[in-house]
């Protein structure tokens, strides 16, 4: 309407305004094209988020609410009942008490070693794009291959691991049948295997502060151990958040070393929230439950993740 | 750098390589020993007669031959998907602009937030009451595009010089012809970047299969390995020959491209 009046306008008047106004009906029109451009562009993407992303979380919260396989078989309305269930249920509390350790423990022990490995790689060594590359090899392979790989070299009869402790004359260990060893012995593979990711991100950061500011603490009189407690780690403040972040939200969803490894022995020790949901679900057919199951994690990791989040936004400025 | 510092740096990270390269190597050897070796009672790295009858043998307890075509379709039909729709939602957020952008971007990121594991269940009903389970579809379809690839694409894209778009846009350019004759011939080593990284994750996953597929026949190599050894295996030798089958295309993948493959990592990570 404002365009055509304008338009009308402008052909009354003078050339001059009617040049003005003309290039203001091409903005206005261009930029209505261009927004009908990119939601078109969009739209897959739209349907795609929608329909496998936003619209799950609304229905897991609906199959929750029922008992038996909501909407694929026999069901009843139970109301929040599934929710009384599981914060009663002795062994989800279990569950999630494994899982945190598991969680919290890989990614702390992620972001020691991973820097640790950042520090001694940002040094002018020959050969370290070769080294850089084989340490973080182990982030790419599947799940199903580091499980087998461990679970053959920490067999207690066959494995390689107890051989050569028996060779120096060590005592040998059940490693993964342990109630006290097997958490620990997952978290130590899991660490193996996702410790060049944090690697990589924190060299990319140690890569990008200037070298000014280590020039100026060395003339302040700071040795390496001071450079790096004021000047280094405060820097990278961000990096070891955005790590913790991406770890805790990863590590507190995996099933691959419960299901794959130790199949949440012994004793429930290995048994992670992922795997009681897993088996809930497909195993004894609750869908209802696990989805309730599932939705206490997703409000888990949304919290968790805010917390992180709200830490991250503290800015660090250069 | 003093030669001690040095020589302590080295001792370190050559540790660090010993231990990622021992377990593959193990597996090797594993996977070539005789199951007699396996019993013997000495763990050795070294077998004394390499059995690489073994590799026949897997492949004709299980059809492997239909697990390795199952995962190609499956890794190789979500690239393709990706490779379409992440550059062009890159596109729309790099140089594009409209109303409820931001809200959009936020929505699309905000994804990232949302593991697969609290989908699994839902899609898994979704899928069910659509028909696809044990189909293709419903291996391929769930995973069509990434928050991941499209903020890759866009930090790709967000660098090409406006004027070079405007100049075309001038010449009488279609938005989609911008975007598939300029933007696209641009950003090649980034889309090649993503076509490996999401081969090589989709090639891993084994969680979506094992809650999709119901028959063996369906089955990609990741799952056809897990229930293999839960079914039929019990030796090492035969578990480490499958472990190697699996192995190798990641292998090959990563050393022709650790470059970009590790310089996308970093790229990605501090944005």
């Amino acid at each position: 309407m404002a365009a055509d009046g304008s338009m009308g306008a402008a052909a009354s008047t003078g050339i001059g305004s009617g040049a003005r106004s003309f290039f203001r009906t091409r903005r206005l029109s261009r930029r209505v094209q261009q927004t009908l451009i990119a939601y078109s562009l969009l739209s897959p993407a739209i349907i795609y988020f929608t329909v496998y992303f936003f619209y799950p979380i609304g229905l897991e919260f609906w199959a929750s609410l029922f008992s038996g396989q909501p909407l694929i078989g026999e069901s009843r309305f139970a109301g929040f009942d599934n929710y009384v269930t599981a914060l009663q249920d002795a062994r989800v509390r279990q569950s999630v008490f494994a899982t945190l350790t598991y969680a919290i423990g890989v990614t702390a022990a992620s972001i020691a070693i991973g820097l640790g490995l950042a520090l001694l790689l940002n040094q002018r060594l020959p050969g370290r794009t070769a080294i850089r590359a084989v340490i973080f090899f182990p982030y790419i392979i599947s799940f199903v291959i580091v499980a087998l790989i461990w679970q053959a070299i920490l067999d207690p009869y066959t494995g390689i691991l107890n051989g050569v402790l028996a060779n120096f004359g060590m005592p040998t260990q059940n490693w993964l049948n342990d109630s006290s060893a097997a958490l620990p012995v997952i978290i130590a593979i899991t660490v193996w295997k996702d410790v060049g990711y944090a690697m990589l991100i924190y060299l990319a950061a140690l890569q990008s502060i200037p070298s000014d500011f280590y020039e100026a603490a060395a003339i302040d009189g700071a040795g390496p151990a001071q450079q790096f407690r004021y000047v280094t780690w405060p820097l990278l403040t961000p990096t070891t958040l955005f790590i913790a972040v991406v770890s805790m939200i990863g590590q507190l969803q995996e099933i691959a070393p419960a299901y794959l490894i130790t199949n949440g022995g012994p004793a429930d020790a290995t048994r992670l929230f992922s795997l009681h949901v897993f088996e809930a679900a497909f195993f004894e057919l609750n869908i209802g439950y696990a989805s309730a199951l599932s939705f206490l994690m997703f409000l888990l990791i949304l919290g968790i993740t805010f917390v992180q989040f709200r830490l991250l936004n503290r800015d660090v400025s250069y | 750098m003093t030669w001690t510092r040095m020589l302590f740096s080295y001792a370190i990270l050559m540790l660090g390589v010993a231990m990622c390269v021992f377990p593959f190597l193990y597996m090797l050897s594993l996977s070539l020993q005789s199951d007699a070796d396996i019993f013997s009672g000495v763990p050795t790295l070294i077998p004394e007669t390499l059995q690489f009858s073994n590799y026949i043998d897997i492949w004709q307890k299980a059809p492997f031959a239909r697990f390795t075509l199952n995962s190609i379709i499956i890794a190789g039909g979500i690239t393709a998907l990706h490779l379409i729709f992440d550059p062009l939602v890159g596109y729309v957020f790099a140089k594009m602009d409209f109303p409820g952008k931001r809200f959009m971007f936020v929505a699309v990121l905000s994804t990232l937030m949302i593991p697969f594991f609290i989908r699994m269940i839902p899609l898994y009903i979704l899928t069910a009451r659509m028909g696809w389970l044990n189909t293709y579809q419903g291996l391929i379809v769930p995973f069509a595009m990434s928050a991941y690839g499209i903020f890759l694409m866009r930090q790709f894209i967000r660098p090409i010089p406006n004027d070079l778009l405007d100049a075309a846009r001038i010449d009488g350019c279609s938005e989609l012809g911008i975007y598939w004759r300029i933007v696209l011939p641009q950003v090649r080593p980034a889309l090649a970047t993503l076509a490996l990284l999401t081969f090589i994750f989709q090639w891993n996953e084994f969680l979506w299969p094992l809650v999709a597929v119901s028959t063996t026949e369906m089955r990609p190599i990741t799952t056809g390995l897990t229930l293999f050894n839960q079914e039929f295996f019990t030796q090492w030798n035969m578990t480490a020959a499958g472990g190697v089958i699996l192995f190798v295309p990641s292998l090959l993948l990563f050393l022709f491209t650790q470059r970009y493959f590790v310089r996308s990592v970093m790229l990605a990570g501090i944005k």
